[in-house]
Order: C-alpha cells, then sequence, then structure tokens
C-alpha cells in the first residue's frame, strides 16, 4: 500500500458564538495516502467543511478556534507550524476548491491575475511570460475553450461550471500533493457535475495526486472514491474501503443513508426510505450517541455513553455500542 | 461606455432647467423681493431726513416711492411680465453666459461668484483630500483591529466628532485656539499683510495659516461617516469568499487584504466621491461666518436673507452644474473600481 502523507489526529474544533461555545468537531482522526481518493460524507452541517478549513488553517477567526489534535502532513504538524511556513504550503503542497464557485473568485480581478498571481507566490524564479503561458496551458487543461480570451475577461462573465473549473486550475496550478475539494459540484447542474467530476478523475490520473473529496452525495462517492469516511454531529461515525461501506454497512445512519438512495434494480413500488427526524443544532444535542434522537435501535447506554470508533482488522470503523448485533 | 456618457451629459439639460424653474418660480412668490426692500429702504432714508418728529405710518412708503418708479423697477427686475416670460429670458441670457446683475452691488453676479469661487474650490477640495487621508487608513485600521482597544478608542473620537455640529466644533476651536492661545487668526482666507508678502510660498503658508481651523471645523463633519463607511465595507470583504481562496491560495493575510479586500471596499467610497464635490465646494455658510470667509455658501446664504435673487439664482447654477457633473464623475468612479458595472 503506498506510503500515507496527511493524518489527521484527534482533531477537535470549536467556533465562539453567541449562545456560547460550539463544538463542530469532535475527536476526527483520518488518514489520507498518496494518490487515493478519501471521501469524506454526511449530511447538511454535520461539519465536512469545518474539516476541510481546520485542515488549511482557514476556519473563520477569531469565532473558529482548533482546540486539539494534529494534522501531521508528510511529518510535520500543520496546526503547530509557523504561518510563515503554511503559506507555503497552501495552494502549494495542499490545495482547496470551494463550495461556491460563484463567489470563490475576486469580482474586480482578471481571471489572468487570479491564476498567475498563485504561480508568483510560489514560483518566484518564474518570469511573467512564463507564468502567463504555464496559466493559459493550466486553462487548457481544465476544459476551458479559448483560454487566451478567458484569460483578459472577469469572473462576471463566466457561468458557474466555468468559474468552478478556473477554481480547479488556481488549485492545480503548483501540483499538489493533496487536492481539497469541498462539494464543487454541489452549485451547479447534473451535466456540468459530471463533466467536472470526469476532470478531476483525469487529472488526478495524470498528476498522482491525493484527493479529500467532500459531498453530501453517496452516488458520487461511490463514482470516485476508494475510502469514505461517515461524519455525523461533528463526529466521524463510521469509515471502510468504498467496497466495504456499499456491502456491508454497519452503522445504523450509513444504512438510512444507503437505503434512502433511489436505485433503479429495486421494484418502484418498494417505499424509499428516510431516516426521520433532524441533526439538532451544535447545541441542542444529548449526552451519548450524537445520532440517539433518529436511531431506530437506541438503548439506555447510547444516551448516556459516547461509544468509540472500533476498528477492525480490515480498517474497518464504526462508532455504534449495537453494531455487532445488527450484524447478524 | 461613451454613448451611455453622452447621454447622461444630454440629460443635464432637462435636470437644469427643471431644479431653475422651481427656484425662479419660488423667488416670485416669497415675500420681501427687491422692490420691497427698495420700499423699505427708501422708508428708512426719509425717516432719517425728515428727523424722529414724522410718525411712522403707513402711508409713507406710498410716500416715498411713488407708483411710476415702482412700475420701472418691476420693468427692470422683469417683474411685469409672466414668470415663464422672464424665466426664458433669464435661461436665454444664462446660456449666453450672462448671469445678470446683482441687485445689491450692481456688480455682475459672475464677477462676485468668480472672487468666491477659489476660496470655496480650494477648501471643498482640501476638506475631501483631507477626509479620504483620514478615512481610508484609519478605517483600514479599525477593520483589521475590530474590537481592539485601538478601534474602540478611535470610535469615541468618531461619534464625538460626528455627534457635535461642526460649526459648533469651528466656534470651540475658534475661541481656544485663536481667541485663547492666540495661535491662530481670527478667520479670514489670508492676512492683511498677503499682498505684501515676497514669495510664493510665504502666501502659501499664510493660507494654510488661516485655514488650519476652519479645515479642521469642515474634516471633524465628514471624516466619521467616511471611515465608518470604509471599515464596514473592508469588514464585509473580509469575510467574503474570495479572500478566504486569496489565503489558500497561500497568500498571507495582510496581503490578502490590500491586494483582494481592499479594491472591493473601495467602491462604496466611489460611489459617493462626485456627491462629496458639490456638496463641499458649496461649503457650510456657518462655518464661512464664524471664520469669515468670503465662500460661496456665505454668498448663497446673505443673497437668500436679502433677497438678491440674480445672485441666489447665479450660486443655483454654478452648484446645479457642479452637482450635476459630480453624479457622472460618480459615475466613472464607480466604473473604474468594479468591473461589473457596464453603463449601456
Ligand atoms: N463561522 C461559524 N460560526 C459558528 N458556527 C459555525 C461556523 N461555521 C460552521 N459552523 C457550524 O459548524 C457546523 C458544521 O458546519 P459545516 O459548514 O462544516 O457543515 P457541512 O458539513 O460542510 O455542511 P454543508 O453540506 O451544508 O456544507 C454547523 O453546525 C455550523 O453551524
Ligand atoms: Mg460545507
Amino acid at each position: 500500500m503506498s506510503e500515507v502523507i496527511l493524518e489527521v489526529k484527534d482533531l477537535a474544533t470549536e467556533f465562539d458564538t453567541e449562545q456560547g461555545v460550539a463544538r463542530a468537531l469532535d475527536d476526527i482522526s483520518f488518514e489520507v495516502k498518496a494518490g487515493e481518493t478519501l471521501g469524506i460524507v454526511g449530511e447538511s452541517g454535520c461539519g465536512k467543511s469545518v474539516t476541510a478549513l481546520s485542515i488549511l488553517r482557514l476556519l473563520p477567526k477569531p469565532a473558529g478556534n482548533i482546540v486539539s489534535g494534529e494534522v501531521i502532513f508528510k511529518g510535520q504538524d500543520l496546526i503547530r507550524l509557523p504561518a510563515d511556513d503554511m503559506h507555503n504550503i497552501r495552494g502549494n503542497r495542499i490545495a482547496m476548491i470551494f463550495q461556491e464557485p460563484m463567489t470563490a473568485l475576486n469580482p474586480v480581478y482578471r481571471i489572468s491575475r487570479q491564476l498567475n498571481e498563485t504561480l508568483a507566490l510560489h514560483n518566484p524564479e518564474m518570469n511573467k511570460a512564463e507564468i502567463n503561458e504555464a496559466s493559459i496551458n493550466m486553462l487548457k487543461r481544465v476544459g476551458i475553450p479559448a483560454p487566451e480570451r478567458r484569460m483578459k475577461e472577469y469572473p462576471h462573465q463566466l457561468s458557474g461550471g466555468m468559474r468552478q473549473r478556473v477554481m480547479i486550475a488556481i488549485a492545480l496550478l503548483c501540483k499538489p500533493e493533496i487536492l481539497i475539494a469541498d462539494e464543487p459540484t454541489t452549485a451547479l447542474d447534473v451535466t456540468i457535475q459530471a463533466q467536472i467530476l470526469q476532470l478531476l478523475k483525469d487529472l488526478q490520473k495524470e498528476t498522482g495526486m491525493a484527493i479529500i473529496f467532500i459531498t453530501h452525495d453517496l452516488g458520487v462517492i461511490a463514482e470516485l472514491c476508494d475510502r469514505v469516511v461517515v461524519m455525523y454531529g461533528g463526529r466521524i461515525i463510521e469509515q471502510a474501503d468504498i467496497l466495504t461501506l456499499f456491502d456491508k454497512p454497519r452503522h445504523p445512519y450509513t444504512r438510512g443513508l444507503l437505503n434512502a438512495i433511489p436505485r433503479l434494480d429495486k421494484s418502484s413500488k418498494e417505499v424509499l426510505s428516510t431516516i426521520p427526524g433532524m441533526v439538532p443544532s451544535l447545541f441542542d444535542f444529548l449526552p451519548g450517541c450524537r445520532f440517539q434522537n433518529r436511531c431506530d435501535y437506541v438503548q439506555e447506554q447510547c444516551t448516556q455513553d459516547i461509544p468509540v470508533l472500533e476498528s477492525d482488522s480490515d480498517g474497518h470503523q464504526v462508532r455504534c455500542f449495537r453494531f455487532r448485533e445488527l450484524l447478524s | 461606455m461613451t454613448q451611455y456618457f453622452i447621454r447622461r451629459l444630454l440629460l443635464i439639460v432637462p435636470t437644469f432647467i427643471g431644479i431653475t424653474i422651481l427656484v425662479f418660480v419660488i423667488t416670485r412668490f416669497v415675500p420681501g423681493g427687491p422692490i420691497e426692500r427698495m420700499i423699505a429702504e427708501a422708508q428708512q432714508a426719509s425717516m432719517q431726513t425728515g428727523g424722529m418728529s414724522q410718525s411712522v405710518g403707513s402711508s409713507i412708503g406710498a410716500a416715498t416711492l411713488d407708483e411710476d418708479q415702482i412700475r420701472q423697477l418691476e420693468e427692470y427686475y422683469g417683474f411685469d411680465k409672466p414668470v415663464l416670460v422672464s424665466y426664458w429670458d433669464w435661461l436665454v441670457k444664462v446660456v449666453h453666459l450672462d448671469l445678470g446683475e446683482s441687485t445689491r452691488y450692481s456688480d455682475p453676479v459672475w464677477d462676485t461668484i468668480k472672487d468666491r469661487l477659489p476660496v470655496s474650490a480650494f477648501y471643498g477640495i482640501m476638506t475631501m483630500f483631507i477626509t479620504y487621508f483620514i478615512s481610508i487608513p484609519l478605517g483600514y485600521m479599525k477593520a483589521v483591529r475590530h474590537n481592539s482597544h485601538f478601534d474602540h478608542a478611535s470610535s469615541i473620537v468618531v461619534f464625538v466628532g460626528y455627534a457635535i455640529p461642526s460649526y459648533v466644533v469651528g466656534i470651540i476651536l475658534l475661541v481656544v485656539f485663536a481667541s485663547n492661545l492666540e495661535w491662530f487668526p481670527m478667520g479670514g482666507f489670508y492676512g492683511d499683510e498677503f499682498e505684501d508678502m515676497d514669495s510664493k510660498l510665504e502666501q502659501v503658508a499664510d493660507i494654510f495659516y488661516h485655514a488650519a481651523l476652519p479645515l479642521l471645523a469642515y474634516v471633524a463633519g465628514s471624516f466619521a461617516v467616511m471611515t465608518f463607511m470604509m471599515k464596514n465595507s473592508l469588514m464585509d470583504n473580509l469575510a467574503a469568499d474570495y479572500v478566504r481562496t486569496a489565503i489558500a491560495k497561500g497568500m498571507p493575510f495582510k496581503q490578502a487584504i490590500t491586494r483582494h479586500a481592499m479594491r472591493n471596499s473601495l467602491i462604496p467610497i466611489a460611489t459617493h466621491f462626485g456627491n462629496n464635490i458639490s456638496v463641499i465646494i458649496g461649503g457650510s455658510f456657518l462655518i464661512e461666518k464664524i471664520f469669515n470667509i468670503n465662500g460661496l455658501g456665505l454668498l448663497g446664504y446673505e443673497s437668500i436673507v436679502e433677497r438678491d435673487y440674480p445672485i441666489v439664482l447665479g450660486v443655483l447654477v454654478i452648484s446645479a452644474i457642479l452637482q450635476l457633473f459630480g453624479n457622472i464623475l460618480s459615475d466613472i468612479c464607480v466604473a473604474a473600481v468594479d468591473p461589473r458595472v457596464q453603463f449601456r
């Protein structure tokens, strides 16, 4: 198996809000291996974006704070890295694309400037002409027609799909070892979505980078990922390789998610199941398992203790007191 | 774009006519016009010559100016014709750059305004320059250090400056620094020895020496709004997604502010730019009065009180034109900083 390049250990992140301190992430641990695609999946508000932002230390200041844990990237702990060293890693060795392509680009600058400045930041030895050429080539590679002309345009002159391609181009300019993609297709329509996913796959094959792909769509996970982390209420509740997860889901929440996907091979008379109830807000979680109020198998222990994330010999991890009984 | 501005320039014409016609009509119906003034003056004159023995009666007015004289005056001022006809006569003259003559001094209106314009322009442009020079960096620092001691302390100063009317600031400054401490002159645009000074440098220094206190009063009144506008606008932009993108690219936070957030924050400031020009050149007659500065604001105010309509209309013409061009200038500024704005 290839080497681990990113290791997140016991990460916890809190937000200072007017209602008090909200623990948005708790006890988050996972690994990313070189060249693989790790999926992070979960409902809206479960902490997927906060996980991504915590890794790159991009949390909104001063509200968001990492309160404990480590993020080990090739032997260095990013959480404790001096700011200057962090600048060399962001955009250069770990890059990120965001959920919202419409607002992620600066509206008052041309596309050319927004691409070129990334290269200029990390490659002081390149001259302007070289930088410009590299940017144009990158736009070509992400499938933007007439890139020379697009370089001279402003973000508002581009469609959402085009803007997300520009964001991907910016992220890939410095050939990062890890790309964090936070729901890069959620804001786009379905055909564009498929194109962007295909593009990411192709680019990964070319460059060998690892991808952390964040989504709430298990269909996208199935298409793209090698391994999956399932999050609920700021915690990881299950983690497995893709086949295991889809074949033998262990956590009641994961099973619920999988049953909620419409499938062609099931007869249409079977009722599509949903998970009843809603995710409580960060302040309304009860002690114990955070999924208790929506779980069919809840028992007394679930309301008192927090289950630990248990791992079997294959690395299939699950956070549930009753998963063994439920298997049989 | 050029087409848009040509259209904007053409639109000036009807707007200008609208503004001036309104004021012209008002001057007709407000009591105490120039003729009534003359009657009153003649009254006073006859009272003084006639001595105190003559009792003050209503018949005196008629006695001092007879019907004929009044009719002559009405003809002179164009009051004998219908409003719109005399407005037309006035407008035709204005188009030929003739603003008429002052009823008080019988000087050409344009000459009177021309004397005051450089004074007002000096104060207006200096105030605007200093206001931007203080507000933009101060707003920037307040946004970057939001909620710090510096932010709170400067907010107090800004609010005090905002809460006290600028003429009160003017009076306080005058009393403390000119009257008590005698650090600055009591007023005027320049000193008595101005004409005799040898070098231009000395003259410029003298103007600034006289301008220090009034400028402070002007700036105190205008920098609060601008500072908060800058701060809020920058705060909004600091939280914007594209700033996070810039940092995710590997840009240090400071650079992300100066290179990305600043330009966007200047958009609302640019929108205000043109409006400020006209307001500021128009001046504040109260500050001009306190510091005895012969600017347009004071001239306009005095002319209204004295019912010197040709001057009132003349000042109006100048400030309306400044306002209208200021608006176009605003549009140009906004288009210059925001590429999304397109004029068609
Ligand atoms: N700036 C903030 N201040 C306070 N709470 C925040 C802030 N940002 C996020 N949170 C909280 O952290 C939790 C996780 O949010 P996050 O954005 O990571 O969700 P997500 O899984 O990415 O959801 P989505 O699918 O909607 O993007 C939410 O409960 C949210 O309310
Ligand atoms: Mg999110």
